[in-house]
This record gives structure tokens, sequence and C-alpha cells, in this order.
């Protein structure tokens, strides 16, 4: 369907491509180090065009309002962050600001600016204009989906000096400091601030990072350029200089066997969007893979609390213990990995919860037994006359996966009806009544959690009232001290599972396919594309 | 050759056409606002991950869209601003339906064209070979094409050639936008149903017109069949075909939905499907209102080609209202 | 797509403006002409049995497939066909043979719910237009024309997109795209019928309107309507496959065909038989449906 807003996550089985066709090879190509196209032995060089192929493109590419990863891709290049997170260790670094000060309750945030930065209509990248670009992200409201729940609490942008701005929040919030390196908070210039939501979808605003949208054509291609005289690469980077590349053009190609032509014939040099059946003649025969698990909350099963069934917490249970989280797997890459907690393995704070995890389908069905669910004639649970029946309506393209649990969930007696459509109709049509919600949200902070489950937020996917668990999430978010913020994340996560609140299902990666004359594209802490070290081999 | 007040003919013609795009129009825009979810909704939520939407952002978006009006109201409003050109914008992005349209239309255009002229030629010959050949099996094997193709769904024949000729033989690339390599496979994909509806349409009035009393005047004056077939019957032949050329050209529109979609190629189908999916009403109904457009223009200019080909038509007296 | 499967006598709807009206051929129920001729015409019968295999697979599928077409074994999965798996197995290996005898069921409904929604809507029309006449006929036939002259695909897309995705909108869009057709032909029925001699004698002498639709309308409309039928059975078959192959219909696992296709053709590089098959079905299906359709209409050509 149009909307693929995740990277492609479907199905793969080790040897099911083998055959069929010439250009199907196996390889037992490393996949998750670097591929045959690593640069270890060889100089970057200057120059090239790249093409890349996105599965979907939703018609915007402003870095402050995207929200899908395919669209995240463009707009991430065109922006410089006040920080960088390190992919490795997930440690925030210096960018367009050289330093920065939080006060003990991680309410009040003062950067020093670095010098001599400019935007790419030439204006100063200066301390008003950070204030400017805040004031505009407010302005955006609900269209900057993610930075409206950055900036919450935000009380207060202060121009100290032309170089020095001060954050105040008026309740603390220790995941901004993560929020700065990410493309939403990336800065654009003044003038840009004041366009029409359109005219930024469009693309015709002017960044503050290596590259520049040259043309955008909705749903069809962008191509974007190198900056000239860009020279404040962060030193998450390998260098800080002009990006190598002169242009990278990034088409959409809807359907996955046409994007698998395309790249084997050499139509286009890489994707991420890559169908997973179709990755291992990629893996070696002149290309490179590369696999890395995106951070943030995994995909999740939310039980809707206002949904008399699953208001009872042996449900939520039991529908937890009935899925087999590994053989989900089964049906992805190589490399991905069932979800062994809210958060993902690659999320700083993660920590293993998988024992709370395993599947157990006799205990499913004793805490659905016990608790008067009684199998009806047709294998479906029901009490006092109503069915143990849910409807799950769903845009990503996970069906596979869906379907797998849809069975899981069958074999313990509880009807899943799964409903495919696009994220514009399920958000149109999703009024809050609807008993099951699936889903996941990219993000190297665990802050994250809140975002997702606290009845005191804006998406409460739960739509729970508040209890304990929020408090506990209230608290993280206030904690800048890594041990004890630790502790409360762990604490967090671990009420969500056991009160099944989160069913938390596998973790969503990101695949590179590559030709081998594409070297260092890389993934950044988020797991999002960064073309700027990125160079071609003539 | 316009022997009968063509003028007047001409204007009521028009003035047809005009009442189809309105009725288009107004049908379209009857059946897109029973929705249940509204613009409103989908501009909220921004295409984002979140799932959930602020409620009282959609009411102040809503009426900021004139949501709140009664329907006539909605619909009166809406008529006069599309009679400028204004068909309203796609609610996440905001761009005007009426430029993202235009914008893929030569895409469109230059593939219906290519679809247009192969199933056009192709359609002719095997009208024209089924009933040619002496030999009866030939004649009936050829026969047979027409209705194969009639009965295939175009997006099976288009997954088809691409398995076969791009990712088995490697002919002819996968991704097209560019250059005459990546338009055959698209253009061969749409041209089947078409070529087949011509074969069908023609052939079935190639014997009919065969069987004429005036056709046997013809052999039995020692004309050659081959003559027979091409100076006599293929020219009356035509003339019920000329008159499907609007359903023709229409049933092309509507074809490249699936074609494009498959061959993951720009143009006004695959935006139309993505309308469809982004609850992008005024692309769909700027789609349906062209394709009412494009039936219109194209039977009007038939209306006026065919009484140069048929003698017999005097304009405004019986001329085909197909 | 659908109205291209020709049938010029309902889609061209100016036939008697053209010169050719003297064609129209005249009309008979002839069923037992259908089954004697059927003997001597072997196209024919297979297009029959072909109708009638589906059917029994839509309503008895168990006999023909034993596997479990919603579940599947993973370790099975995206195998080629072989004798354990007469089609091969899908990307959570489903057997695809069992999916496609139990999809017929979805599609099989969804089509006749278009054809008789498109009977109905078009027939009520039709027999309004043709009976009342005036302005009622004008208003009528000239939406018709409009709905004529917009393409049953775009039409259904803009209905779908109103009407939300699943089988039974894309079916119940695609049966009002395609009513047109029937309003025409009946309306043509009526008119010829009900200027007929006999027919004005009858109402003459005071027969009311409601009996002579019955006596004399709908038996001789029965033919031609019912080669209608069957040709939009064939093309309803097409329309709702296109439209689940874009993502519109049946939600998974349901089996419908065009849905089967459209998950298929994520896997083309690798399994080929997962598009193949499910196609095959489908160009059998339509075929034989216009096999019968035709047949109906010869037969009430050749009294």
């Amino acid at each position: 369907m149009t909307s693929r807003t995740t990277a492609r996550v479907a199905a793969f089985a080790a040897g099911a491509a083998a055959l069929a066709f010439a250009l199907a090879g196996c390889s037992g190509g490393s996949g998750s180090t670097n591929g045959a196209g690593s640069s270890a032995a060889s100089k970057p060089v200057s120059g090239g065009n790249l093409t890349f192929a996105i599965s979907s493109e939703n018609g915007c590419i402003d870095p402050q309002q995207v929200g899908n990863n395919d669209d995240i891709a463009i707009a991430r290049q065109t922006v410089a962050s006040l920080t960088s997170q390190d992919p490795k260790t997930g440690e925030i670094k210096p960018w367009l600001a050289s330093s920065w000060k939080v006060n003990a309750d991680a309410s009040s945030f003062t950067f020093t600016l670095r010098t001599g930065t400019t935007y790419a209509d030439g204006t100063p990248i200066d301390a008003e204009s950070v204030k400017e670009n805040f004031a505009g992200i407010q302005a955006l409201g609900a269209k900057a989906t993610l930075g409206s729940t950055y900036l919450s609490g935000l009380k207060d942008v202060k121009v100290i000096d032309p170089q020095t701005v001060e954050i105040d929040f008026s309740k603390p919030s220790a995941q901004f400091l993560q929020a700065t390196s990410t493309f939403t908070l990336g800065l654009v210039s003044n003038a840009s601030t004041k366009l029409s939501v359109a005219d930024r979808c469009a693309g015709k605003f002017a960044g503050s990072g290596p590259f520049t949208v040259k043309s955008f054509t909705p749903a069809q291609q962008a191509v974007l350029v190198k900056r000239d005289g860009y020279d404040w690469g962060p030193s998450t980077n390998s260098h800080t200089g002009e990006a190598y590349l002169d242009s990278v053009t990034f088409k959409v190609v809807p359907e996955a066997s046409t994007l698998t032509g395309s790249l084997s014939s050499g139509q286009i040099d890489a994707s991420a969007d890559v169908q997973a059946t179709d990755l291992p003649q990629f893996d070696g025969n002149g290309f490179w893979v590369r696999n890395r698990t995106n951070p943030g909350v995994v995909y999740n099963l939310y039980p809707n609390a206002k949904n008399p069934a699953l208001a009872d917490e042996k449900v939520r249970q039991a529908i937890s213990k009935a899925i087999d989280r590994s053989a989900v797997t089964k049906l992805l890459t190589k490399w991905d990995k069932p979800a062994k907690s809210v958060l993902s393995s690659s999320t700083p704070y993660w920590s293993d919860q998988s024992s709370l995890l395993t599947q157990d389908v006799s205990g499913a069905k004793k805490l659905l037994e016990d608790d008067g669910w009684k199998l009806g004639s047709d294998g479906v649970r029901e009490k006092g006359g109503k069915k143990l029946s849910f409807t799950l309506v769903y845009w990503q393209p996970t069906s596979d996966q869906l379907q797998l649990v849809q069975q899981e969930l069958k074999a313990v007696g509880i009807e899943l009806q799964l409903k495919q459509t696009t994220i514009a109709d399920a958000t149109a049509t999703n009024d809050g009544t609807q008993a099951l919600s699936w889903g996941n949200l990219t993000r190297a902070d665990p802050d994250v959690v809140r975002t997702v489950f606290s009845a005191r937020g804006t998406q409460n996917n739960n739509h729970r009232a508040a209890e304990a668990v929020d408090d506990v999430l209230d608290l993280q978010a206030a904690t800048t001290d890594k041990a004890a913020r630790q502790k409360l994340v762990d604490q967090a996560a671990k009420t969500l599972i056991t009160e099944a609140w989160s069913i938390p299902v596998f973790q969503l990666s990101t695949t590179i396919a590559a030709s081998d004359k594409v070297h260092d594209l890389k993934f950044e802490a988020s797991s999002r594309l960064d073309f700027y070290d990125t160079w071609l081999s003539k | 050759m316009l022997r009968a007040a063509p003028v007047k003919y001409v204007a009521r013609r028009l003035l047809q056409g005009v009442f189809v795009l309105w009725a288009a129009y107004t049908l379209s825009f009857l059946i897109l606002f029973t929705l249940p979810g509204d613009a409103a909704t989908v501009a909220a939520a921004g295409g984002g991950d979140a799932s959930t939407v602020d409620p009282k952002l959609v009411e102040q978006l809503r009426h900021e869209y004139g949501l709140d009006q009664p329907l006539w109201l909605q619909y009166l409003h809406a008529l006069g601003k599309a009679l400028r050109g204004d068909f309203g914008s796609n609610p996440q992005t905001g761009q005007p339906a009426l430029h993202e349209v235009t914008q893929v239309l030569p895409n469109t255009l230059g593939l219906a064209a290519a679809a247009l002229v192969l199933a056009v030629v192709v359609g002719f010959l095997l009208a024209v070979a089924s009933t040619f050949p002496r030999a009866a099996w030939l004649r009936q094997a050829l026969g047979a094409l027409p209705p194969l193709g009639a009965a295939v769904p175009v997006f099976w024949i288009g997954l088809l050639l691409l398995q076969w000729f791009s990712f088995h033989l490697r002919w002819f690339p996968s991704l097209g936008d560019e250059g005459f390599r990546s338009l055959v496979l698209p253009a061969v994909t749409l041209a089947v149903p078409t070529g087949a509806y011509i074969a069908q349409l023609l052939s079935r009035s190639l014997r009919l017109t065969l069987g004429r009393p005036y056709i046997e005047q013809v052999r039995a004056k020692g004309a050659g069949e081959a003559r027979v077939h091409f100076a006599h019957a293929l020219r009356n032949a035509v003339l019920p075909t000329l008159t499907m050329v609007g359903v023709l050209i229409g049933n092309l529109l509507a074809g490249t939905v699936v074609t494009e979609t498959v061959f993951s190629r720009t143009g006004v189908g695959r935006l139309v499907v993505q309308a469809v999916g982004d609850r992008d009403l005024p692309v769909v109904q700027v789609v349906v209102v062209f394709a009412a457009l494009v039936f219109v223009v194209s039977s009007l200019a038939v209306d006026l080609v065919y009484p140069l080909i048929d003698r017999r038509i005097v304009l405004g007296r019986a001329a085909a209202t197909a | 797509m659908s109205e291209l499967i020709l049938n010029e006598r309902f889609t061209d709807g100016s036939a008697e403006n053209t010169g050719h009206a003297e064609e129209r051929p005249a009309r008979a129920s002839g069923f037992s002409r259908a089954l004697r001729g059927a003997v001597t015409r072997p196209g024919l019968v297979i297009s029959v049995l072909v109708i009638a295999l589906v059917i029994v697979w839509a309503l008895a599928p168990s006999l023909f497939a034993h596997h479990d077409p919603l579940t599947g074994n993973v370790a099975e999965r995206l195998q080629a066909p072989s004798a354990q798996h007469i089609f091969g197995t899908d990307n959570l290996g489903r057997d695809l043979w069992a999916r496609v005898v139990y999809g017929s069921a979805q599609s099989l409904a969804a089509t006749f719910l278009a054809v008789v929604l498109a009977l109905l809507v078009g027939s009520i029309l039709g027999l309004l237009a043709g009976f009342l006449r005036g302005w009622v006929d004008d208003v009528i036939m000239r939406v018709m024309d409009v709905v004529l002259a917009i393409p049953t695909v775009l039409l259904s897309l803009a209905i779908i997109t109103a009407l939300g995705f699943g089988t039974i909108n894309v079916a119940v869009a695609v049966g009002f795209a395609s009513a047109a057709s029937f309003a025409r032909v009946m309306r043509s029925e009526v008119i010829t019928i009900s200027t007929a001699l006999y027919v004005e004698a009858a109402r003459a002498s005071g027969v009311r309107w409601y009996t002579v639709l019955r006596r004399h309308v709908l038996p001789n409309s029965f033919g031609p309507v019912l080669s209608l039928s069957a040709l939009e059975f064939g093309t309803a078959v097409l329309a709702i496959s296109s439209l689940s192959f874009l993502g519109f219909g049946a939600p998974p696992p349901a089996p419908e065909w065009g849905a089967l296709i459209s998950e298929g053709r994520n896997y083309l590089a690798t399994s080929w038989w997962l598009t193949t098959f499910p196609g095959l079905i489908i160009v059998a299906v339509v075929l034989a449906a216009n096999r019968v359709s035709r047949a109906f209409e010869k037969n009430g050509a050749t009294r």
C-alpha cells in the first residue's frame, strides 16, 4: 500500500529464495558488520550522484514535520542539529552547539553555539534563530508530530547573547538533550520558520545541513545537492567538511519486487526498503547489506482500557502469553530480534525483560479458563454471551507478522480480526474505541516509553486513567543521574509488561542494501540514514 | 461536409458536455462527502507515528475548512471554487489538487498514447487476421485471442511481464519513468485489454459487413479478397468502432490505475490510488471530473469526424450520441 | 477495466443510431435451446464446468483441499509447487491451493453481490425510465450517461474512498458503478415491448401497467438481462480482483483471489507461483463467464 512509514519488515527464511531466478543467489555474507563495500582500505573520493530508493513518500520533507522513516531519510540530510548522538554509546556530542549546561532537575538547558555556521540562505545560525525555530515548531502544533512531544512543557527560550541560548521548561525534561540531536529539532533559517506549512513540506526551506533540496516532486522523487562550504560536521562522523556526494536522488518505488529488480540491475544504488525475502541476493554478489535495530519502543499491541474485556488484566496477560515472539522473527531478516522489553535493545537504558515475555500456551488458556472465558463451538472463547474477539486496524507493512499473531491467539481461543488500511484512513477512523492498536516509535531515548504509554500524555495509546506507573514515567523524565534513571526505566518497563499494557512482539530494524560502489552509507544513533560520509567509488 | 446547421449542433453538444462535467462533479461530491472521517482528522494526524489526534485541533481545522457548514452550502462553495480551477488541496501537504494532477498528467498521457497506438495496430491486425485467412482453424485460433486478452486481469499481465522480461530475461528495466525502454512493458500491459476490445469490436463488425449484399456485389465483380477487405469492408466496419472511442479512452485512463501501480510509474493512476489511501478527496474528485472531460472531448471529436468518413450521416440528424 | 469485455449490444448504447438497428436480435428465453446446443459446443461445456467447479469449491471447499487455508507452518514457507503442495506455499507456509479453493467463496460472494446490486439498481432505474418516460426518463438516463462516462474503476475508487476498505464495500462500489448498463438495457427492452402492437392493444383494453410488466416486459427482457448478467459477472470478477490487488479489498488472512495476487507480488523475484496460479484461476473464470454470456446472447439471437 501507499504509506509504508517504517522500513520494510517482511519475511525472510534462510534458503527460501535460492530458486526460481538467475539473480537469486544466496551467500553467507556477514551483514551486520561492514559488507564488501566497506571503506576500510580505500580513501573517500568526492563526486557523483547516488540514487536511493524509498518505498513511500507522503508529500512532506520538512524535517520539523515528518514522522515517517522514508521521508526522514530525505529530511535528515538537510539539517544540522544542536547536538549529535553517538550511535555506539548513545552519548550526546557537540554539533551546532559546542557545549551546554543542564541544571540539576533537567528543566533548564543552556547551549553555546559554535561560530561561523550559516543556513543555506546565508544567514548565521545564532541564538535568535534557535528561538525562532522552537517557536516555529510550537506554531506547527500537531503537524510537528514528534517535535510537539519533545517541546512539551517548554516555558521560555532566552537569547543570552548571539552565541548563547537558554531553554527553560516548566517541569523537568531529561529527554530534551537527546531531542536536540534529532532531525525534528534540526535548524532551518529564520525566514523558513515563517513559511506556510505547504511550502515547508515542499522543501522550500533553507536548512543547516550538508545537503540542500534541489527539487522535490511529492510521491515521486527528491534530489538533494551538497552544500558548498559546509564544514561543521559532528565528531560522530568521520569527516567535518563538505559531503562527498555531489547529489543524492531519492526515488519512490512502492512495489517491493520492482525495487529489488532496480537494485540488482543498477538502476538504483541503494535502498533501506528491500523486501526481507530478497535480501540474500544482495549479501555478496557485488552488493552489501547492513542492519541495525531501531531504538525506541518495539512493535507492540496496545490494549484499550476502555474495552471491557481488555480492562481485565488476565485477558491482556493471556494475549501476551499466547505469542511466540521468536516464531514471528522467523518472518523477518536473519538479524531481526524478538522483543525483549518495551524498549528495543539498541535504546539507551534498555534492559532484558525477556523472561517476562516467553510463550506459555497452557498458561494463557488457564488464565482465560479461570477467568470464566469458556471455549465456544467455533473455537472462540466467550463469557456471558460476549465473544473474546478483537479488531485490529493497522497500516504498517507488518501483515505477515500480525497474521502469525492472529494464528497464535486463535490457538488459545482469542479471535483477532485484522484490518489493514492506510495511515490516513487509520487515523481518520480511529475514534478511540478500537480494542487493540499496533505500532512502534523510534527514538534513542527511554523517554519514548512515556510518549507512548503515559496516561498524562497526548498519545495515551492504552486510553488509561493515570496510575502508579505514570508517576514512575514522569520521574524518569526528571532524573539525570544515570543509575537512578535506569532503575526507574526498568521499573516502568516491568510494570507495563506484567500488567500487559504493553504486549511487545518484535524489534523493528532497518536494513541497507547497496551496491559495492557505495561506501559508508551509515546509520545515525536512531537508525536514521546518514549520507554525509557516503562516497562512491569510480 | 457539415451540411446541416453544424454551429447549432456543435453548440448543443458542447452544452451537453458541460452538463456531463457538472454532473460528474456533483456526483463525485455527493459520493465523497458521505465520508465517516474527514479531511480535518487527516490533516491533524499529519502522517506521523502518532496514532491519536487531538480532538480540539480537529474541531479547529474543521472550522477552517468549512466542514461544519451544511452540506448544500459546502457544495455551492466548492462548486464556485472549482469553476475557478480550485478543487481544494491535499489535507496533509496543502498542495492544490489540480496542480498535483496536472503535474503528473504528461506521464500518463505518454503512456496512454503509446498504449493506444499499440492497441489500435494490434487490434486491427487481429480483427483482419480473424476474418482474412482461408484456413478456418487459423481464423478461429486468431479469433480466440481477443476474448482471452479481455479476460486477463491487467495487473496480472503486468506482473507476468515483469517477472519474465525484467527479472528473468532482463530485457527491460523494472522501474520506469525514463526513456523508451522503460515504457515498453507498461504500454504493452495497458494495450492488452484495449487491443482486445478493439479487435472484438472490429472483427464482429467486419464479419457483419462482409456478409452484406454489396460486398457480394464487389466480389461478383471479381475483386480480390484483399481488395474486398481493405478497400470496402474495413472502411465501413470501422464506423461502429469509432463511436466507442470515448469509452475506449476512458478505459485506457482507468487502466493506468493498475499499470502505473505495478510498474511504479509516476502518473495520474498511481496518484489516485495514493489519494484513495490518503483520503485526499480533492485529488480523487479532480481525476473523476477529468475522466468525464476526456470522455466528453473524445466523444465530441468523434461526432465531428464521423460525417467525414460516413457520408450517410448528417450532423444534427442522426449523429451518434455515444 | 470492466467495460472492456465486449458485448456491443450493451456497451454500444447508440446501436440504433449507427445504422445497425436491424442487427438487434429477437429475444428468447432459450434455456432448453442452450442445453441442446451445448452438446455440440465443447468450449461452452468447459465454460459451464469451470463455473460449476468454482461454485462447488465455494460451497464445499474441504472436499477439494486438505490443508488449512488460514494456518500455515512457518517452517514450510515459500515452497515451490510439489506433490504435497500442488500450488506451493506462501510466506507464512500456508498451502496456496487451499487458499485458492477456500478463497472462491469470498470472491464469488463479492461478485454475486456486485452483479445482483447492479442488476437490481439498474433494472429498477431502467424500468422507471422506460415506463414513465418524460422528465423521469430524461433525468435517469442523463445520470446514467454520466455514470457511463466515468470509467467503472475510477467511480468505484471514489465510492471506496467514501465507504472505506473491505470486500463488501468493494463489491458495493463495483455494483453501483456497473448499474448503468443494466439500466440502459432494461429501458430499451421496456420501450421496445411496450410499443409493440400487442402490448398497446393489451393496454388499450384496460390491462394494468403491472400486469403488462409481469406478463410481457419481464419475461421478454429475461434473455438480454441474463446474458448481460453473465457478462457483468466476468467484469465484476476482474474489477473486484483489481481493487483487491490495489489493497482496498479483503483484509488478511482472507484468501480472496485478488488479495492472493496482491500478497504474492512482493515475492515476484523469488516465488513465481504465488502470483501465477491465482491469476490463472481468475482468467479461467472470466473467460468462462464471457463464453456463457455469448451463448445466452446467441440463443436469443437465433430463434
